[in-house]
């Protein structure tokens, strides 16, 4: 790769774990405010987008929960997990169900669209990056 | 060195997995016993469409649920000594359970989506398992034209199915079959019928499909036994024998299963003996078998559906052995050429005598199932005084029969033997024991007729209702005996022995391999891929500007015929509304970095000027009161130029085009840019339809417990379309993967 500035190498590591909790936030707060799962997600893909471009992707890859594409096929089965409940219920696929302190099938179908977006996003950033380090 | 180049030493031993299709087969056993048939189960599964998990077992049924789950049990014990040395049979043989179980579906299905959906499962699992050896290209061509023709056949089917549906007014076979005889002078019913006729034909490897079986040989010997022999290529056959009570009368039905039928089997009886390969001669023999299947069905006689039971029942009991037998010579030997095979006997005793049992029945000689099958075929024919043709044919093809039988049971075990090729020695117990069982079984139904007999007859009833109780093997009649299985035997003894000379003069015949339906679908494949080429040629120029032009192009064309074709356009609602400073600098940001694209000859200037109109128009959306939407253009459009910056100076730089004057670009880009604007300024005088958005708005916190509506649509209302959302992100990141990891290999340009 190009030649690194040291200021981004240095702070690409505290960017990345600030941009995850801001992501989380945006998250959890989505229901009631602007921001969710999507975007939370997309927020996710831009801190492990930079650590990629600034210290490789392995070391991005590291620092997520599972592999990307592994990750993004988690999203997808909790968001299809989440409509479970509510069928099971004699209820339409997908009707959302609410328990105590807030906890609700939505937010696991929230999280779910979080990790799909997290995960497949990160999957193209990286194999592209993993591109350009083959070529002479 | 990958793990298929040598034989793991220590594979897994298998053999328990014949323990399904065994107990499936004892609980059919214990069923028949038990319950009267037909037995039905009915489920409701997408009501809306007519699609039920509709199932009917009647006499039919069973003799296929019987063959499937029977021969199904030798065929897994077989494999397990066949897969023993192979890499990953485990994935062989999971296949095979899944294709076990998918063609049990099929047989059992009585709404028609249902058979659709395990006759498509059956097509795509052969697929898998033809092509099991896929590091051939013979063997992925193959498998692949197997694929292709065997599922275009079952669209075609699709669409039949459906036709009669609608005519008769029910989804159910059952139902069809009883509405049948009253859709006669429906002008639809021909189409339908050879639409089912087609996907029949195609699974069933009629003329002209004949040819995908022998090149399905490909597959491992297990395979071939199970599904080119006693299963899948009789689904086409069972469907046919399933519809023909409701069309006995319609002349089209009857005439193409007739014609069909007898093309069928006298071109692939005398294909065969163009043939070396042992495995390719038993396919064509089988070819020729389904052939008169097909005929037998069409012809009205009920005689003729009892024979074709029969002879559906007794041709899986020999032929599945036969392969087994080709497979433990290619085991053995290495070589399924016949001229290399002589005087297998002394090395191979036991499958020399499994051969020659399943031999005997395949020539329909006395002592056998087969003979039986035979009998009642000739016995079905002279009672039907069809045209002599069809009788003159059908000895024909039974004297190839006598002759295939000569050559894959006697031939290649006598004669003097061969110079020893290595150590060439018997094969262990799990690939005899299960061609003897089979065999036997089909030898020991001849001797004790009670045990068969009423399945059999079973059977024939639901192909012919109006059959009355017969005897099925007091049948013997000493005249036919003498006459037709006498001339064919006679005839199949002549074939036997001047064999090499036939296949010399028959090998000759180059214009049948140029021209015939193999060589037509060839040129079809090679067709379509030159087609594609060229389109994506002209289309996929491969630069970034052809693209631009080419999309902007096709979108003025749409759009100003659509503009063309609609008579009363809304007013333009575009009125000038000063909508504060923040809009303007929005506005303007947006026009600065388009703008800048046009002037701007670096491409990182250009990246750059590009997000500039996009963190515009994510302003816009801010200050219009969309603050998810703004949000996400922002992080979108900072990822994208982030990765884009990173990306560019790996790539040489095309040297840009010297600047010249491009009338044609710049009346695009015009058109493309008052086009949008009058777009814009219309919708905006359309009358905006607010129910969705007001009823989002007043339920969002009362019924989905959020106050942000988008959120709440996005997650709630409308779940169902996010979860096809991210799971086609999630699955393109699947396909494109394989692609994005090519770019590695490419050296750069």
């Amino acid at each position: 790769m190009t030649p690194q500035s040291t200021l981004l190498t240095a702070a690409a590591r505290p960017i990345y774990w600030l941009l995850l909790v801001a992501a989380l936030w945006i998250l959890l707060r989505g229901h009631n405010a602007p921001g969710g799962g999507f975007i939370g997600g997309l927020v996710a893909v831009a801190g492990s987008s930079l650590l990629a471009i600034v210290l490789g992707p392995p070391q991005a890859r590291r620092l997520q929960p599972l592999a990307s594409l592994p990750l993004a096929m988690l999203g997808v089965g909790l968001a299809v997990a989440s409509g479970l409940p509510g069928a099971l219920l004699g209820l339409p696929y997908l009707t959302h169900l609410w328990g105590p302190f807030g906890l609700s099938t939505v937010l696991l179908f929230d999280v779910g669209v979080f990790f799909a977006v997290w995960g497949a996003l990160t999957g193209y950033v990286y194999a592209i990056l993993d591109s350009l380090e083959a070529r002479p | 060195m990958t793990a298929e180049t040598h034989s793991a030493p220590a594979q897994p031993d298998l053999l328990w997995l014949a323990a399904l299709p065994l107990a499936l087969f004892a609980l059919l056993a214990w069923g028949l016993g038990t319950y009267a048939l037909p037995w039905q189960f009915d489920a409701a599964w997408v009501p809306s469409l007519d699609v039920a998990l509709a199932f009917r077992v009647d006499g039919l049924s069973a003799l296929m649920l019987a063959l499937i789950f029977g021969v199904g049990t030798g065929v897994f014990v077989y494999a397990s000594g066949y897969l023993a040395h192979e890499a990953r049979p485990g994935r062989l043989l999971a296949v095979l359970t899944l294709f076990m179980l998918a063609m049990a579906g099929a047989v059992a299905a009585d709404n028609v989506f249902l058979l659709f959906l395990f006759w498509e499962l059956t097509s795509l699992t052969s697929f898998l398992l033809v092509g099991f050896k896929h590091k051939h290209s013979a063997v992925r061509a193959a498998a692949r034209q197997a694929l292709l023709i065997t599922l275009g056949g079952g669209l075609a089917l699709l669409g039949g199915l459906i036709l009669l549906g609608q005519m008769a007014g029910v989804y159910t076979l059952s139902g069809i079959v009883a509405a049948g005889p009253a859709l006669a002078s429906d002008p639809r019913l021909p189409y339908a019928l050879a639409l089912v006729m087609l996907g029949a034909f195609t699974k069933s490897a009629q003329f002209p499909f004949h040819f995908w079986l022998p090149n399905a040989m490909a597959a491992p010997t297990p395979v071939s036994a199970y599904l080119h022999s006693a299963t899948m290529v009789k689904l086409g056959i069972y469907l046919l024998a399933r519809l023909d009570p409701a069309f006995n009368a319609v002349l089209f039905w009857e005439a193409t299963l007739v014609g069909i039928g007898t093309l069928t089997a006298v071109w692939a009886a005398v294909l065969a003996l163009r043939e070396r390969d042992l495995k390719r001669i038993l396919a064509r023999s089988t070819v020729s078998a389904l052939g008169t299947l097909t005929l037998l069905i069409g012809l009205p006689n009920p005689g003729a559906g009892l024979a074709a039971v029969v002879f559906l029942f007794a041709h899986a009991l020999y032929k599945a052995p036969l392969f087994m037998v080709a497979g433990n010579i290619d085991h053995a030997t290495g070589t399924r050429i016949i001229d290399h095979l002589m005087g297998l006997r002394h090395a191979m005793p036991w499958t020399a005598a499994a051969a020659v049992l399943a031999g005997l029945s395949m020539a329909g000689l006395p002592l056998s199932f087969g003979f039986v099958a035979k009998d009642a075929m000739s016995a079905a024919k002279s009672e039907a005084e069809i045209f002599a043709l069809v009788s003159y044919a059908t000895v024909f093809v039974n004297a190839i029969a006598v002759a295939v039988a000569g050559v894959a049971a006697v031939r290649i075990f006598w004669g003097p033997p061969e110079a020893p090729r290595g150590a060439v020695h018997e094969v262990s117990w799990r690939m005899l024991l299960p061609p003897f069982a089979i065999v036997l079984l089909g030898m020991e139904i001849d001797f004790f007729p009670a045990i068969a007999d009423p399945l059999l007859i079973a059977a024939a009833r639901a192909v012919s209702p109006e059959l009355g109780t017969v005897a099925l093997s007091a049948a013997l009649d000493l005249e036919v005996l003498l006459s037709a299985t006498g001339i064919a035997a006679a005839a199949g003894l002549l074939l036997f022995f001047t064999w090499d000379r036939l296949h010399a003069v028959l090998h000759r015949l180059y214009w049948l391999d140029r021209y015939g339906p193999g060589a037509a679908y060839e040129r079809a494949l090679h067709g379509v891929a030159t087609l594609a080429a060229w389109q994506t040629r002209r289309l996929q120029p491969g630069r970034l500007s052809a693209y631009v032009r080419l999309t902007v192009a096709a979108l003025l064309t749409l759009g100003a015929a659509a503009w063309l074709a609609t008579a009363d356009w809304p007013e333009l609602g575009w009125t000038w509304q000063p909508q504060g400073w923040a809009w303007l600098a929005a506005g303007l940001l947006i026009a600065a970095g388009a703008l800048a694209a046009v002037g701007l000859r670096d491409r990182f200037a250009l990246l750059m000027a590009s997000g500039l109109v996009g963190y515009g128009s994510a302003l816009l959306f801010l200050f219009a009161g969309a603050p998810d939407l703004a949000f996400t253009q922002f992080v979108v459009e900072t990822i994208l130029v982030v990765v884009a910056a990173s990306v560019l100076p790996h790539y040489a730089a095309r040297p840009p085009a010297p600047p010249a004057w491009r009338p044609l670009d710049v009346a695009l880009a015009l058109a493309a840019g008052v086009g949008s604007f009058v777009l814009l300024a219309q919708l905006a005088g359309l009358p905006a339809d607010r129910t969705l958005a007001d009823w989002f708005a007043a339920n969002s916190l009362p019924a989905a417990h959020g106050h942000n509506v988008v959120n709440v649509i996005i997650v709630d209302f409308r779940a169902l379309d996010t979860l096809g959302e991210i799971a086609v992100v999630a699955f393109s990141l699947l396909a494109a993967l394989p692609l994005l990891a090519g770019l590695k290999r490419r050296p750069a340009p």
